[in-house]
């Protein structure tokens, strides 16, 4: 790679805070203080405990949502809104019901311009990525829920965005096919080598598919700890050194969950 | 396999034959119960002719004068120019409603009163500032349609899912294209609830419209309410089966269709 070793991080996050409803009093503080780095064709999982606003700071990314303070740039520019430079893959897939799965994958393409001719090109070279050949013209509903995650996948890769942000992207799957998707995500990945920001609740879920895992307090959400995982891919879950770092990973996190535990009452 | 397809053919015709004949046989028995009742004597009745009546009364306007499409042509006409602004305008002021916090706070509250406002409550106001011709019973149509479609349309558009919104804006789609390519399909089914409800408003409030507004000479409500001079009841139940009959039909043949070939093809409803 060309790429110095100085040259600044694809995104740039700076002394980031974001409260919802600053004025009110009922004023909650998601989060506080971040400062985060992340380099381009990084795979970088956000970790925390629930309600810590791991997806507030995704719907920042995203420009869904505006900071409170501080700033959040992509490839050197503050991002204040939402555009085609970010793919967005949601927990409930958020697909188009009145589209086919081609046509799902199209809109982005033919939204930014792409002609016809070539966005069906493109969504057919990306259905075949994720493994959806024969479902061209089927509708979503008509789809298993890891069918639907692979289209959504393919609908937000097509476009070709520098950053896929994913908030619990296999939550809703069962175990079986969570572990599958898993796989195929990082399968896809070390194909289009593209920058992934990643929510998760699972260690394992996290170990497997990070570079780097980066931990969150609870509310206010803070860095607690960054973890960096080197190892070769494509990974297996039983490698040995995984669970040193799980353990890791754990303890930093098991710590904060406790904290929430405490401030619900329980 | 040639032979195939006629078979299916024959067993869709069949089916559909089979779907009339159900729907009519409960009419006939009813009608043929009622005969022999007037004929044997069991009852009397001036104000419930028997059906046999009611099909010759059917037959004279239809055939002997003709003058029944005429009826029906005046209506549809009316229901039609009524029903079409009423779609137009409701769509538009929905999704307005719906994108404009501002315009929503405000008028938000009258529409949901007005919603519920019978239209033949509106009657004796348009009947003093429209007169008592056409524009009347257009204009009670058109409000028939408007207050049902406006609300559902704005709650259809309230209701698409967040996200599907929100992955639309992360590829750049914006402003009217979003509203044409994600708002708008998005609410589709109470946007649909909306045509139907507003078509069957629209029709009742039509056929109320032609009996009160005194200039106009067509029209199955006045056909209805004319008979009354004459004394013939036959007339009134031959327009009464009519209107209801015609109202089923709307609710059944386009919108049905509407329906089948969006939302239920796209599972956004399930099948009926
Ligand atoms: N639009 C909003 N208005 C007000 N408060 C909000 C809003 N969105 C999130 N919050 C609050 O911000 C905090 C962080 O929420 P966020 O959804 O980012 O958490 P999370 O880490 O993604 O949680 P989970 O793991 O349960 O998905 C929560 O207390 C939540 O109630
Ligand atoms: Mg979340």
């Amino acid at each position: 790679m060309l790429q110095n070793e100085n040259a600044p991080a694809l995104i740039q996050i700076r002394d980031l805070a974001k409260e919802f409803d600053p004025q009110s009093k009922n004023t909650v503080e998601a989060l506080r203080d971040i400062n985060l780095d992340i380099e381009e064709g990084k795979f970088t999982v956000l970790i925390g405990p629930s309600g810590c606003g791991k997806s507030t700071l995704l719907y920042l990314l995203a420009g869904f949502e505006k900071p409170t303070r501080g700033s959040l740039l992509l490839d050197g520019k503050p991002v204040e809104k939402p555009g085609p430079d970010r793919g967005f893959v949601f927990q409930d897939y958020a697909l188009f019901p009145w589209r086919t799965v081609l046509g799902n994958i199209t809109f982005g393409l033919r939204s930014n311009g792409w002609s016809k001719a070539d966005a069906d090109a493109k969504a057919r070279e990306y259905i075949a990525m994720v493994k959806l050949n024969g479902f061209e013209n089927a509708f979503p509903h008509t789809l298993s829920g890891g069918m639907k995650q692979r289209v959504a996948i393919a609908r937000a890769l097509a476009y070709n965005p520098r950053v896929l942000l994913m908030d619990e992207p296999f939550g809703a799957l069962d175990s079986q096919t969570r572990k599958h998707m898993q796989q195929e995500l990082q399968r896809i990945l070390m194909q289009t080598n593209k920058t992934v920001v990643f929510v998760t609740h699972s260690v394992i879920e996290a170990v497997f598919l990070a570079d780097r895992i980066v931990v969150l307090t609870a509310r206010p959400g803070m860095v607690k700890g960054i973890i960096d995982v080197n190892l070769p891919r494509p990974r297996e879950y039983t490698d040995d050194s995984y669970l040193d770092i799980r353990e890791a990973v754990l303890s930093l996190l098991s710590e904060e969950v406790e904290k929430e535990l405490e401030m619900d009452g329980m | 396999m040639l032979t195939q397809e006629p078979v299916v053919t024959q067993q869709t015709a069949a089916r559909s034959v089979w779907g009339v004949v159900r729907f009519v046989y409960p009419f006939v028995v009813v009608a043929l119960i009622w005969e022999t009742a007037l004929r044997l004597g069991w009852v009397q009745s001036v104000s419930l002719p028997a059906p046999s009546q009611i099909a010759a009364e059917f037959w004279r306007l239809a055939v002997t004068q003709g003058v029944l499409w005429e009826h029906f042509s005046a209506s549809f006409y009316r229901l039609a120019v009524g029903y079409f602004l009423a779609v137009g305008i409701g769509v538009t002021v929905g999704a307005l409603l719906s994108l404009s916090p501002l315009l929503r706070g405000l008028f938000e509250p009258v529409l949901s009163l007005l919603v519920s406002v019978p239209t033949i409550a509106w009657l004796p106001v348009l009947l003093i500032t429209m007169g008592l011709g056409d524009r009347t019973v257009i204009t009670t149509v058109f409000l028939g349609g408007f207050f049902a479609i406006t609300y559902n349309t704005m709650r259809g558009i309230e209701m698409v899912p967040r996200n599907q919104i929100l992955a639309a804006r992360e590829m750049g789609v914006n402003g009217a294209h979003l509203f044409f390519a994600v708002l708008l399909p998005g609410s589709l089914v109470s946007l649909i609830t909306g045509l139907r409800l507003g078509i069957g408003y629209a029709w009742r409030a039509l056929v109320g419209g032609e009996m009160l507004a005194a200039m106009i000479e067509w029209g199955i409500g006045k056909m209805v309410f004319q008979a009354r001079f004459f004394n013939n009841v036959s007339i009134m139940f031959v327009g009464i089966l009519l209107i209801g009959l015609s109202g089923y039909l709307l609710d059944r043949t386009f919108l049905r269709w509407l329906e089948m070939a969006t939302v239920e093809r796209w599972g956004m409803v399930r099948r009926r």
